[in-house]
């Protein structure tokens, strides 16, 4: 369990309400070195696992030998299919029920390159490296399909739930006066959170201990507690601090399962870190996509038709999607549509999140679309976008709660100075430097899951907040002391927030942008709740200070509490709860509908996602919304691009702590600057494997590959989308910059680059 | 192989006496063995700076430079910057105005880039200091307020 105090000092009292610039309360813990990340804790007795993967990509394992490594000083024991515990499958993050099966986390079926196969476990971290290698593994091998652009892959199959359609969009195409059509592609893409995966597992009896970075405590404790079948409450997971996940670290892992069962079988506390490397194959990233979109306009250029044609890879055994059409069927107004897509299954691992999957890739190739045909009409970039305009959601044919994006454009067009632009490409330049200006539109849902909190007052005056819900860098420790701040009326200084622990309160996954806007919303229902106990204490206890005044009500600010009918006399909650006896008042509050409320619903809500709403369930259709607007320089000779100025402008709704969410919204423009001209999972077409599977060459961004970046707040409190009136923070920012960069490239040089990344290679 | 050495290491100006074997890294021996996890492991192969350490005063990576090796050199480490309880070191409060960090895990690794960087004088622009600070990877994206947290950093140290 974590503590994080708040002694912060800032620049105001006002920046400790909900929506004040206070610096984050982990930071002192954070630039100390003070901060525990979950596996930087040392049970006693612990020892050190390593796996052994498969460097196959298909085929079977006819044998293990394994005597080298066991013979090996420190080694306690070699995992193996053949000897490992047997555990079940769990129920899937989705809800649906798991098959009677046993659950293999080591492979015996290879069916990608990394795939784990054997684990050694020995008394110290070098010696169960040293020893893994000597694992001796033989082979039946056979042909791999590598990647969907192996025509041996074929067109894969269909998902029908991912189809959209309204109007005639093949009919309405083929008379369009202005038709264009081309293919969009994106690589395999990673995570990269600096944190690398791993778990510390600890049995004491049929008590499971993990610490383990994870973005979701109550979903893969249940994972963990089905796979041994114990209690669900039997599992204790601590993840006070997450090195960053990115959609990496929400779910359960085989490496999870294999450090369990290696604990489990040597009642040892064992850490298990899976190497850089493996963060390559352990889990997947991204899945790479192409998509088709023929556009059909008028020759003014308004949309008449929109036909999008999408595929993913996919692994070979399971089902991974990454929705390609659902920035397509919103951002613009179109009477015609149609959206398919397949998945490709290849030897990959099964690919996973990776910030705003779907959304992502999905803008890529639509904003890319819609630029290539505001040249093909002839107008402004930022004009046909205007021109078509989604004053409603076209596909759910709904109103949007809030949309600002048309004051994104303008905002962020004139702090850009978008109307400098020369509309002509090749036709910006300085020296040897090609300039281009690329603007690019993003977009993000709302996701709904209701929440928990506790929240206590304390005898001393101060509040403590707690919930399993997690911070990896969202700010979630912070914004929930303001929250608790501002709704109780006590100084943000003494508000702890407790956050990272299966012993708190309920909380769903940290994913899809929604533990903000929940985690707020439900601390803002139980510190009000624990106001009101406090206040109707403070009025009807015979103790109270506040006894004889007869008030109905009383008002709580900076800790004090005072009466309006005597607003000079003030009374610290502390002596207030010294005078009454009380050592405390608690709210445990959750924001689930009545019909959730019983026990199987409550804690379905929050270890699976069968509860969470769609952005269009209800009244209207809710989305966050962006625009980046980008100044590329490209070097004539040599074809190398750099980013040398950006502005976005952002709807979030309303910001919790604009310092914050400022710092979200930038990373996730920097990881899509990286998207755009570095990141590529080269994966060798022979034999399956991912040959850039470490830091020095699967590019991420530098700091030295980083303008400055402006980003500018246009969002309102959307009250329809949150119960304090926060959209999404987290994912939106990265939706669009890959679009906007390209456009830009395409400006400054007159070369149309629709495959990610943009190397120099594609430009001369 | 158990053939341990004790070695004898000035870490934050404290003599330690630890038994390692010759191939435990420094940064494995100040993780595992010295209870000082605020070093951070990232990639273990010198590509993301996470595990950054000086070493006589000079920023080193300490997953790439084995734990026997700095025997009688000064080790400092996150931990040792600033004492507990006392003021922060200026990058430190810098990083903190500034928001330079959103995980925190490269966070050390990038605060003692950054005294480096500064006392290298190597922070003499924004330019400067984002080519010297380019060693250490954050996938947070926390650059530009790492290059706003050194920029006033340096003056404050100037």
């Amino acid at each position: 369990m974590t503590i994080v105090d708040t002694r912060i000092k800032h620049g105001d009292a006002s920046d400790g309400l909900l929506g004040g610039r206070l610096a984050r309360i982990d930071g002192p813990a954070k630039i100390t070195g003070a901060a525990d990340y979950a596996m930087e804790h040392a049970p006693e007795g612990m020892v050190y696992a390593v796996i052994v993967d498969s460097t196959i990509a298909s085929g079977r394992v006819v044998a293990i030998d394994t005597s080298a490594a066991e013979a090996y000083p420190g080694v306690l024991m070699v995992l193996t299919p053949d000897n490992a515990l047997t555990i079940k499958t769990a129920t899937d993050w989705t809800g649906a029920p798991p098959p009677a099966v046993p659950y293999e986390p080591l492979a015996r079926e290879i069916t990608f390159a990394g795939q784990h196969i054997a684990a050694v476990i020995a008394e110290t971290f070098e010696q169960a490296t040293a020893a893994a290698a000597l694992v001796k593994v033989t082979y039946e091998e056979t042909a791999p399909i590598s990647s969907f652009d192996d025509p041996r892959s074929g067109e894969g199959y269909p998902i029908d739930m991912m189809t959209k359609e309204w109007g005639d969009a093949e009919a309405a195409l083929a008379i369009a006066p202005v038709r264009i059509e081309q293919e969009y592609k994106t690589p395999r893409e990673y995570n990269v959170p600096i944190e690398p995966h791993g778990l510390i597992a600890h049995w004491e009896g049929d008590m499971l201990t993990l610490w383990e970075p994870s973005q979701w405590i109550d979903g893969m404790s249940r994972t963990y507690a089905e796979w041994f079948s114990i209690p669900f409450e039997n599992v204790r997971m601590l993840s006070p601090y997450i090195g960053g996940g990115f959609g990496s670290k929400a779910l359960p892992t085989r490496y999870g399962a294999v450090a369990a069962i290696a604990a489990r079988m040597l009642d040892r506390p064992v850490k298990l870190a899976i190497t850089r490397p493996q963060t390559f194959t352990a889990f997947g990233g991204r899945p790479a996509t192409r998509q088709t979109i023929a556009l059909g306009a008028t020759r003014e250029g308004k949309l008449l038709s929109i036909v999008h044609r999408s595929a993913n890879e996919t692994s070979m055994d399971d089902v991974a999607v990454e929705p390609l059409g659902s920035v397509t069927s919103i951002m613009y107004a179109v009477p015609n549509f149609s959206s398919r897509q397949n998945i490709v299954p290849v030897n990959t691992v099964k690919p996973g999140a990776l910030r705003a999957p779907g959304e992502n890739p999905s803008a890529f190739g639509i904003e890319c679309a819609i630029d290539e045909l505001a040249y093909e009409v002839g107008i402004d970039p930022l004009d046909i976008r205007l021109l078509n305009y989604a004053e409603e959601d076209p596909h759910a044919k709904k109103p949007w709660s809030t949309r600002r994006l048309r004051e994104a454009y303008a905002a962020g067009a004139e702090a850009f100075g978008w109307a400098k632009r020369s509309p002509s490409v090749r036709s910006m330049r300085e020296g040897k430097q090609l300039i281009g200006y690329g603007v690019a539109a993003g977009t993000y849902p709302v996701r709904r899951t209701p929440g928990e909190a506790m929240v206590r007052i304390l005898s001393n005056g101060t509040v403590e907040v707690a919930s399993s819900g997690i911070d990896m860098g969202q700010g979630t420790y912070t914004i929930l002391a303001q929250t608790a701040a501002e709704a109780i009326g006590v100084p943000v200084e003494t508000v702890v927030v407790k956050l990272g622990d299966s012993a708190l309160p309920r909380a769903p996954v940290a994913g899809g942008s929604q533990l903000a806007n929940l985690m707020t919303g439900a601390v803002h229902v139980a510190a009000l709740a624990a106001r009101d106990e406090l206040i109707g204490l403070a009025i009807n206890d015979q103790n109270s200070p506040f006894r004889d005044l007869q008030a109905n009500t009383l008002t709580i600010e900076g800790g004090q509490m005072s009466s309006p009918r005597d607003a000079g006399s003030s009374v610290a909650i502390a002596d207030v709860m010294r005078r009454t006896g009380r050592d405390r008042i608690e709210a445990l509050r959750n924001t689930l509908p009545e019909s959730l409320r019983n026990k199987d619903d409550h804690f379905r809500n929050f270890t699976t996602i069968s509860t969470m709403l769609s952005p269009t369930e209800g009244d209207y259709s809710m989305h966050s919304w962006c625009v980046h607007f980008v100044e590329v320089r490209v070097d004539v000779d040599f074809g190398t691009v750099r980013v040398s100025r950006m502005v976005s402008a952002l709807d979030s709704g309303r910001l919790y702590n604009p310092k914050l969410a400022e710092s979200q919204w930038k990373g996730g423009i920097i990881m899509g600057i990286g998207q755009a001209l570095l990141e590529e999972g080269l994966v060798d077409q022979r034999n399956g494997h991912v040959m850039n599977n470490n830091l020095g060459d699967y590019l991420v961004p530098t700091n030295a590959d980083i303008p400055d970046l402006k980003v500018i707040s246009v969002g309102v409190p959307d009250t329809n989308a949150s119960i304090l009136g926060g959209k999404a923070v987290g994912e939106l920012a990265i939706v669009g910059v890959a679009p906007a960069i390209a456009n830009a490239v395409y400006h400054a040089t007159g070369i149309r680059v629709r495959d990610l990344p943009i190397t120099l290679e594609k430009l001369i | 192989m158990s053939n341990q050495t004790t070695i004898n290491l000035e870490i934050n100006g404290r003599i330690q006496s630890l038994a390692v074997e010759p191939r435990v890294t420094l940064l494995d021996a100040l993780r595992d063995h010295l209870e000082l996890t605020g070093t951070k492991k990232g990639c273990d192969q010198g590509q993301c700076g996470a595990c950054t350490v000086h070493v006589d005063g000079e920023r080193v990576l300490s997953c790439l430079t084995l734990a026997v090796q700095v025997e009688g050199r000064a080790v400092t480490t996150i931990e040792g910057l600033s004492d507990p309880g006392a003021e922060l070191h200026p990058v430190q409060s810098a990083f903190l105005e500034h928001d330079a960090f959103q995980c925190g895990y490269c966070t050390p690794g990038q605060i003692m880039s950054a005294v480096s960087c500064i006392r290298e004088g190597h922070a003499g622009s924004d330019e400067e200091i984002r080519e010297y600070m380019s060693g250490n990877l954050c996938r947070c994206g926390a650059y530009p307020h790492i290059v706003e947290a050194v920029r006033e950093a340096a003056k404050v140290m100037s």
